[in-house]
């Protein structure tokens, strides 16, 4: 080890006094004050020339990541071969201290004019290196990453010659890239001091209540007409088993009296412009047909405005489904999902209204709160930063038939069961059989319902919530209903929470029973209604089929119905299963690969309640830095018009998908010109113009060819 | 029966207790299984560190995690015929090593107690209680074992009953308390003739 290194160093020696002989002179332009574009190479920016370009190649051990499946001092000799490159070395680790170190040394020692590191991913250490490459003394994309770990090594672990071929190519291929690298400036924008949160959930409320306590003018938008979102729906929630209500309705109270939060409820977003630091969001506000104490004085009814007394509600002739309690309980056309609703502010569901008038007139001339005639609103805000909160939706657990849902009347889904062990549900909080109000002697949870499932018709992930759900249902059913006894059918019970284990324990001793075995079909007794539940109980070897009152299936959820609109609203990315897309899973949970746009709660994945907050405030810090920094800085990956040759016929605007383009007249001439800040340097433009006018930066046309050519050519051109 | 004409007896049997069980043979018998053995056996998760300790299992069919799922459910029946009740050595592994602190050990004493309740008991259990009541010893000593005993430089005999005869009456006392030895004699006189 020892003389491998002391044969490296002299090479190096060597190597740069055989520099130092070559050229002295050359080396003094290359100290590169930020020269102005030579017009004949149509290239903007401060470059070398080709030929003046002097390479530092640094080839990165990543312990034994990269050096246990590749010969490290083959690829190294093969990289001095190369031209421009003027210097080789390698580490353990690169992107430690002293690895880096290496790096600033060598680029002074050597004048070198830019940087190569073969190590990992750009998206793990590109930035580290860039920071290196500037403490050098060199603008920070002057470097150039060659991936030879997650694409090489990685996955060519058995085959050392090959791997170490395929990193001399990388290496060959980054250095010719890095030869004609130019110094790039990034652009700073400034950032409105406003931020959006969509889905007033707990995960938005949350995430609002920080904004808004950092000092953040903040524009809470929900879709339905109150918020508080699925967590108002629940009766008690595991392991503490707070009152869900209890929990929430103070922070639905402050979120409705916080002077930083415009709540606006019954809205949707509608479109959204700009980027990070200036967001031009469209807000439709739907037809409520009833106006708040605030629209009413804006009309000039004063004191006027719905109070939520309800009197309207009374006289209502229609009558409908009331979906907050999934259709089991019935609502007029003018409603309120349930009595602590924040705002206390009534709706017309305008799809049942008749237009009687009988509300109006119980209203009465002095409040004067319902309007007919309303219409969609629309609002234009502009906000620095946002997060999406959009949560979930359950499965429709009908479409796996084996469990009869929406055949037999006694089989309900958790969130059924939810409304029916509720104290403010529609039967008082004491659950009982749809099909004859009575009350249930035993009971089957079916876990897994639609969650794990790779047939298609279900959901391939673990839902993480319905086994500690099912688990406070059992307890409630014990609680509240002696000598019943729930059975609870599971494959793994997943209680990997804080104090979830214990709460396994606890139920279990309170008596519930533990079947391990996934319910394979359920049969109704036509005469009684009663159930059958088929399965396996794995742990004695033997089918089962078990008679019980009622069924529970604890269904999967899946993205709200609105998710794929607004994330495609916002330019965020999702999953197969249609979750939002994080930037990372473990290093960026919180944003997104739109710079400004956070995630917050299950939209992103499912979560119980103590992750969905926690990620919400995650999200509301990373949302507030950009606003408290005052300017974000770009990446200067944009594209630039050389002007001469631009012919404005004006294609690429209309390509480019970030509406970063638009034609000026310049010097009597059309031509098009770039809004930098919208850009994102995907390359569309630059790609389709005809005429070869559109430069982009860090990915200009010639650093391309002459990748390609270094790949196609091979060995020592 | 006709579903399996012509097969063994034995393997009819076999197959009626592999059918569905549609219901819970003895609600309280978990309660029973509980109160005799002072444990808590409802708690079990099935993990089956027991039957992954236990020294039986590997030479057996003895499976211990079965017994604790049948005390869970209350298969009351199922657990006090299966002969393999009768395969544990006691030898504590399982009650050291369950993470949920249950002793399973004490499970299987309470069904084998349980059993004797209905006179479901091998004949060489019952050969033991003979030879402890006249002996004092479920395995009397014998010659062999007095003369390795003498190599070892100990008495021939241990210092219990059988170097204290006169405590006896004591032990076929307490025996005789639970009728242990007039039914043993009884059931082995019906088995055996």
């Amino acid at each position: 080890m020892v003389e491998k290194k002391k044969a490296t160093t002299k090479k190096t020696e060597t190597k740069k006094q055989d520099t130092k002989k070559e050229a002295p002179v050359k080396q003094e332009v290359k100290k590169q004050a930020p020269a102005p574009a030579a017009k004949s190479v149509a290239a903007p920016g401060v470059t070398t020339k080709p030929e003046d370009a002097r390479i530092g190649v640094f080839i990165c051990h990543c312990g034994t990541n990269i050096a246990g499946s590749m010969d490290i001092p083959a690829v190294q000799e093969y990289a001095k071969t190369l031209p421009h490159v003027a210097y080789v070395d390698n580490y353990k680790y690169m992107c430690s201290m002293p690895g880096q170190t290496v790096i600033n040394k060598a680029i002074k020692d050597n004048k070198l004019t830019g940087v190569v590191v073969a190590a990992c991913s750009p998206r793990l250490h590109e930035p580290t290196f860039r920071t290196a490459t500037k403490e050098g003394g060199l603008n920070p994309f002057r470097f150039e990453m060659a991936n030879i770990r997650e694409q090489n090594s990685w996955v060519h672990m058995h085959d050392r010659e090959g791997s170490t071929d395929k990193a001399k190519d990388a290496i060959r291929i980054a250095v010719a890239k890095a030869a004609l690298l130019q110094d790039l400036f990034p652009k700073t924008v400034p950032v409105e001091k406003a931020a959006m949160v969509v889905g007033a959930g707990v995960a938005g409320m949350q995430a609002a209540l920080d904004l808004a306590a950092a000092g953040i003018k903040t524009y809470l938008i929900e879709s339905t007409p109150s918020i508080g979102g699925r967590m108002s729906q629940l009766d008690k929630t595991f392991p503490t088993l707070d009152c869900s209500q209890c929990i929430l309705t103070p922070k639905m109270v402050d979120v409705g009296r916080s002077k930083e939060i415009e709540l606006m409820t019954y809205s949707e977003v509608d479109n959204v412009e700009g980027y990070i630091g200036n967001f031009d969001v469209t807000i439709r506000k739907k037809a409520r047909g009833v106006l708040t104490p605030a629209e009413a004085e804006a009309r000039g009814i004063v004191g006027g405005g719905c109070n939520g007394c309800g009197d309207c509600e009374a006289v209502c002739p229609v009558i409908k489904p009331n979906v907050f309690e999934i259709g089991m309980k019935p609502r007029k056309a003018i409603y309120i999902n349930h009595p602590q609703v924040v705002p206390l502010i009534y709706t017309i569901d305008f799809d049942s209204c008749v237009k009687c008038g009988l509300c109006v007139t119980a209203c009465g001339p002095e409040k004067k709160a319902i309007d007919l005639e309303s219409k969609d609103e629309f609002i234009k805000v502009k906000v620095g930063t946002a997060i999406l909160a959009t949560g979930f939706d359950i499965f429709p657990i009908e479409k796996k038939e084996e469990w009869g849902y929406k055949r037999f009347e006694n089989v309900i889904t958790s969130l059924e069961f939810e409304r029916l062990i509720c104290a403010s549900g529609p039967t008082g909080g004491y659950p009982i059989r749809p099909s004859d109000g009575e009350k249930p002697k035993k009971v089957a949870f079916v876990l897994c319902a639609g969650s794990r499932d790779n047939t298609g018709v279900g959901k391939p992930y673990c839902s993480r919530f319905c086994c500690m759900y099912s688990l406070k249902h059992a307890h409630q059913l014990v609680e509240k209903m002696p000598g019943c006894i729930p059975y609870i059918f599971y494959m793994d019970i997943r209680s990997f929470g804080k104090a979830y284990e214990e709460f396994y324990y606890r139920i279990q001793d309170e008596g519930a029973k533990f079947i391990r075995g996934r319910v394979a079909n359920i049969l109704e007794d036509p005469k009684t209604k009663n159930l059958h539940v088929y399965a396996d109980d794995t742990l004695l070897d033997r089918p089962v089929d078990m008679e019980v009152d009622m069924v529970v299936l604890a269904a999967a959820i899946q993205p709200a119905a609105d998710t794929e609109r607004t994330r495609r609203l916002f330019g965020v990315s999702c999953t197969g299963d249609g979750w939002l897309q994080e930037a990372h899973p473990k290093l960026n949970p919180c944003g997104t690969t739109t710079a400004g746009v956070f995630l917050a709660g299950v939209c992103q994945g499912p979560k119980d309640i103590p992750d969905t907050v926690a990620s919400a405030e995650g999200a509301a810090s990373a949302a507030s830095i950009p606003i408290h920094k005052g300017e974000v800085e770009l990446e200067p990956y944009f594209a630039t018009c050389i002007e001469e040759r631009c012919a404005g016929c004006g294609m690429c605007v209309n390509l480019c998908p970030y509406t970063a383009l638009s034609l000026v007249e310049k010097d009597g001439r059309t031509v098009m010109q770039v809004t930098e800040a919208k850009c994102k340097g995907c390359g569309t433009c630059g790609g389709f113009c005809p005429g070869g006018a559109i430069w982009m930066n860090h990915f200009a046309t010639p650093q391309i060819v002459a990748q390609i050519d270094a790949f196609l050519l091979g060995g020592e051109q | 029966m006709a579903r399996t004409k012509g097969y063994p007896e034995a393997l009819e049997k076999k197959l009626h207790d592999q059918r569905y069980y549609r219901e819970d043979s003895s609600p309280d018998f978990t309660k029973r299984v509980e109160g005799i053995s002072r444990t808590i056996a409802h708690m079990c998760f099935q993990c089956g560190t027991c039957t992954g300790s236990c020294p039986s299992a590997p030479r057996s069919t003895y499976r211990i995690r079965k017994f604790m799922r049948r005390a869970v459910l209350g298969l009351e029946n199922e657990a006090l015929t299966d002969p393999d009740l009768w395969l544990c050595t006691t030898c504590y592994s399982c009650t050291d090593r369950c993470p949920r602190d249950i002793a399973p050990t004490d499970v299987i004493m309470a069904m084998r107690n349980m059993a004797f309740t209905h006179d479901i008991v091998p004949v060489n259990f019952l050969k033991t209680v003979t030879a402890i009541y006249s002996s004092g010893h479920g395995v009397p000593n014998n010659d062999v074992n007095r003369a390795a005993r003498e190599r070892l430089g100990l008495t021939r005999d241990p210092p219990t009953t059988h170097m204290y005869p006169e405590y006896m009456p004591g032990i076929r006392k307490i025996l005789d308390h639970y009728h242990l030895k007039a039914n043993a004699d009884r059931i082995i006189k019906e088995r055996e003739g």
